[in-house]
């Protein structure tokens, strides 16, 4: 069949051995590949006895049917694993290189199971696979290692940790290509606690193609549609995704200083303007991205990828800094250390609301853009007041008595939407399977950016059916897998006409839809076994019951429970949020339960 | 009690669809998906005037009191629901478009505009075009890969998250019938100017 490799690389770091394996092509109709087809392999693989930082946890790599085709931004790829954060199923996925070398390199899936016994790394040249003695590489960051090993963009890639996974931070990232991320949810932390440092990639194979001639024309019709969407085609390269901290501010859905405000007076000196007009080198791509959203910016200390938006959110509005060169440096410095920008950020805040209001003994204070490094670095080591911010902001603020000063939802921190401005967003968040994340799902489009079309932000009636929509469309793009911001400019019926053309495999709209509902509804049950429930839905309860004093938010808070009401008959869930049996018998998920 | 806020997206579109001749007084309908329910105009009503009670709340997956009062094409609206992720369906009478389908499978624009959003219309053919089962599997079937579809002889059928986008690409298929009906009168040869077009009938 066209479109996967159709095997499965199974290594156990304990033995240091691996085999291959057939892929099971039913199990990759019904879940594509990316993050479905993870979530269906970890459904079978770590059950609820499991520690997620035990050496039972997993780490599932996977690829989709797109990878390594060269359509539009055909070089993502997705980690699977269950959570150190949150404990709930995670999907981490990241752009670069890495994604298309891995798909080249002949495989769809990568599993790696055990522990090894000391550092080690893996270097993958197609059916040679070589363990490696990592232990002089322990310790050492990402930037150097990087390169140590050989990084050359299309050719031969590498994946590694920094020292914020090897001290198994929970909000510690895996890196690839250097400065993108596997970031959220802790993986890096998975990763290190297995002594894997590092997973380098060469291949040679080409993914082949059902029917040339029309992926030809969808990929011409492709790069139209970007070409003429001011979003993809100037927005993104100009300014990056930092365009988007003047719009959130000055709708007042903005986050700022741990969710105390929903603007911040500092927004324009750290909007994707003032980046652009002071910072910026140039902007970059991903493999075959048209788009170049990435940003090579430079300060007097650092030249690097970034910031994003929500990195640029995180260390800046949220910290109630405004200071656009020290942000830029967290930035860089997080993906040295091989930390998560947003959740880093955000605990960060968290530990500064808990410090000035006497809850903690620390010095942490809004607005002091000079504490942001060493903070970080003392998290990646876990050193002194560091210790205590590495597993994120639920465990900070719980141990020291208001873990209702963590914004976040099941345990992972929420990014820069403030969801009182957004009523959809807050759905969003609060049933988001791996926790407070904007990729799962994308509200901003409807209710921001008008794509496709504007719809009211303080709407309630209704809302769960975009919700739902959005939710099941991302999870299926997250498993083709490409990059969302394609769904700025193209439609999704683009992606399941790909899909077939790619695929041979007749996929419409509603079915590539419906596969994201089955992988939505997959993960739910998965968190259900883990044992996650309703009560688990929800949001921090400054967001649900303290509205904004001033500005365009003003007097909302977010309107959870009608919402959530609805949102399960929408997707026919029980009151309690179980699904029920007939829409699992639907998906065809009954037999898994 | 349906929120303000829809009855508006309801009233303005429908009023839209009226002055801009793609209706007649009593023609066409709209509705969208709440969750596990249908809001749809009221039998009878008249979609250039509509007012808050000319909405009715129903369910999706069976029926309740609300279909006693609800639009004869309730049936489609629903099939389309359960067959496509729609959030909303724009059901119209464009003029010039049905006058093409009464003679074509299907309408593949030549202006820049349609090319560019819509590429081809399937034209689905149905003798009892008004709320029977068979129309509406039809209709159904079509939308799974089509965001607007024609009724042959009858209307357009349109998908979309909102309102507004089913609006927009009803509204695009009728002006891109109304220009070629133009090319037509003024009978000079096409210039083609789209790489690919070629491929435009296999979309």
């Amino acid at each position: 069949m066209t479109g996967w490799n159709e095997k499965i690389l199974d290594v156990d770091l304990t033995t240091q051995t691996y085999k291959t394996y057939p892929l099971d092509m039913e199990m990759a109709r019904l879940f594509i590949g990316g993050r479905g087809l993870g979530a269906r392999l970890l459904w079978d693989l770590v059950g609820p006895e499991v520690d997620p930082l035990s050496p039972e946890n997993v780490l599932i790599f996977t690829n989709g049917p797109l990878t390594a085709t060269g359509y539009q931004t055909s070089n993502r790829f997705s980690v699977t694993t269950k959570s150190p954060l949150t404990g709930t199923v995670l999907d981490a996925n990241s752009g670069g290189f890495w994604g298309m070398q891995f798909k080249k390199a002949g495989y769809d899936v990568m599993i790696v199971r055990g522990k090894a016994e000391k550092p080690v790394w893996i270097e993958i040249k197609n059916d040679v696979i070589t363990f490696h003695d990592a232990s002089d590489l322990w310790g050492m960051r990402v930037f150097a290692l990087t390169e140590k090993l050989g990084q050359n963009n299309n050719k031969r890639n590498v994946l590694c940790i920094g020292p914020a996974g090897e001290n198994l931070s929970r909000i510690a990232s895996i890196m690839n290509d250097r400065e993108r991320a596997l970031a959220r949810g802790g993986p890096g932390a998975v990763m290190g606690s297995k002594n894997l440092k590092a997973i380098v990639v060469e291949g040679k194979d080409r993914t082949q193609i059902d029917d040339p001639e029309r992926f030809k024309f969808l990929l011409y019709e492709t790069r139209k549609l970007l070409a003429a969407s001011p979003l993809t085609s100037q927005a993104l390269p100009e300014f990056g995704t930092v365009v988007l901290m003047n719009i959130m501010n000055n709708i007042g859905a903005l986050a700022t200083r741990n969710h105390q405000q929903t603007q911040f007076e500092g927004a324009e000196a750290i909007s994707g303007e003032e980046l652009t007009e002071k910072y910026l080198v140039k902007n970059s791509s991903c493999w075959a991205c048209p788009i170049g959203c990435t940003r090579i910016s430079k300060t007097e200390k650092v030249e690097g990828e970034g910031p994003e938006f929500e990195s640029t959110w995180a260390f800046g509005a949220q910290c109630g800094i405004d200071d656009l060169p020290a942000i830029i440096e967290a930035n860089s410095l997080c993906n040295d250390l091989g930390l998560d920008t947003i959740s880093a950020g955000s605990t960060i805040a968290c530990g500064m609301e808990l410090s000035e209001k006497g809850y903690m003994d620390a010095d942490l204070r809004f607005g002091r853009a000079d504490q942001l490094a060493p903070v970080l670095e003392a998290m990646a080591y876990r050193r002194d007041i560091g210790s205590d911010l590495a597993d994120g902001s639920l465990r900070l603020a719980t141990k020291y008595g208001h873990p209702e000063l963590s914004m976040s939802a099941k345990g992972m921190e929420m990014p820069a939407y403030d969801p009182r401005g957004m009523q959809g967003q807050g759905l969003l968040y609060a049933t988001s399977n791996r926790g407070g994340c904007h990729m799962r799902g994308n509200m901003v489009g409807p209710e921001v950016l008008g794509l496709p079309k504007l719809i009211d932000r303080f709407q309630v009636q209704g809302k769960s059916s975009f919700v739902i929509l959005h939710q099941n469309v991302s999870a299926a793009i997250d498993s083709l897998v490409v990059c969302k911001f394609t769904n700025m400019g193209v439609a999704d019926e683009y992606f399941a006409r790909v899909l077939s053309s790619v695929t041979g495999i007749h996929y419409d709209t509603g079915e590539m839809t419906r596969v994201g509902e089955r992988v939505w509804n997959l993960e739910r049950l998965y968190n259900l076994r883990e044992g996650f429930s309703m009560k688990d839905d929800t949001l921090p309860p400054r967001l649900l019951n303290e509205a904004p004093a001033d500005g365009p938010s003003q007097g909302w808070v977010v309107q959870l429970e009608p919402m959530l009401k609805e949102y399960y008959r929408g997707r026919v869930w029980d009151e309690n949020g179980i699904p029920k049996k007939q829409k699992l018998e639907e998906l065809g998920l009954a037999s898994l339960i | 009690m349906v929120d303000p806020r829809i009855y508006e997206m309801f009233r303005d579109i429908g009023r839209d669809l009226f002055t801009s001749n793609m209706i007649s007084s009593h023609g066409g309908n709209l509705s969208v998906r709440l969750g596990d329910r249908v809001v749809i105009k009221r039998r009878g009503a008249m979609l250039g005037n509509l007012k808050p009670h000319d909405l009715i709340e129903t369910r999706l997956d069976k029926n309740d009191s609300g279909v006693a009062l609800a639009s004869t094409e309730l049936l489609v609206h629903r099939t389309v629901y359960m067959s496509t992720p729609a959030l909303a369906i724009c059901h119209c009478h464009p003029r010039t478009a049905i006058a093409f389908s009464l003679s074509r499978d299907e309408l593949v624009p030549i202006d820049n505009e349609a090319s560019y959003l819509l590429k081809k219309i399937p034209v689905v053919t149905e003798e009892f075009a008004s709320g029977t089962p068979e129309m509406a599997k039809k209709v159904a079937n079509a939308l799974k890969n089509y965001k607007i579809i024609m009724l042959r002889g009858h209307g357009s059928f349109a998908t979309g998250q909102t309102l507004d986008e089913a609006f927009h690409w009803s509204s695009t298929l009728e002006e891109s019938c109304q220009i070629e009906l133009a090319t037509k009168l003024i009978n000079e040869p096409f210039i083609e100017y789209r790489k690919m077009s070629e491929s435009y009938n296999k979309f």
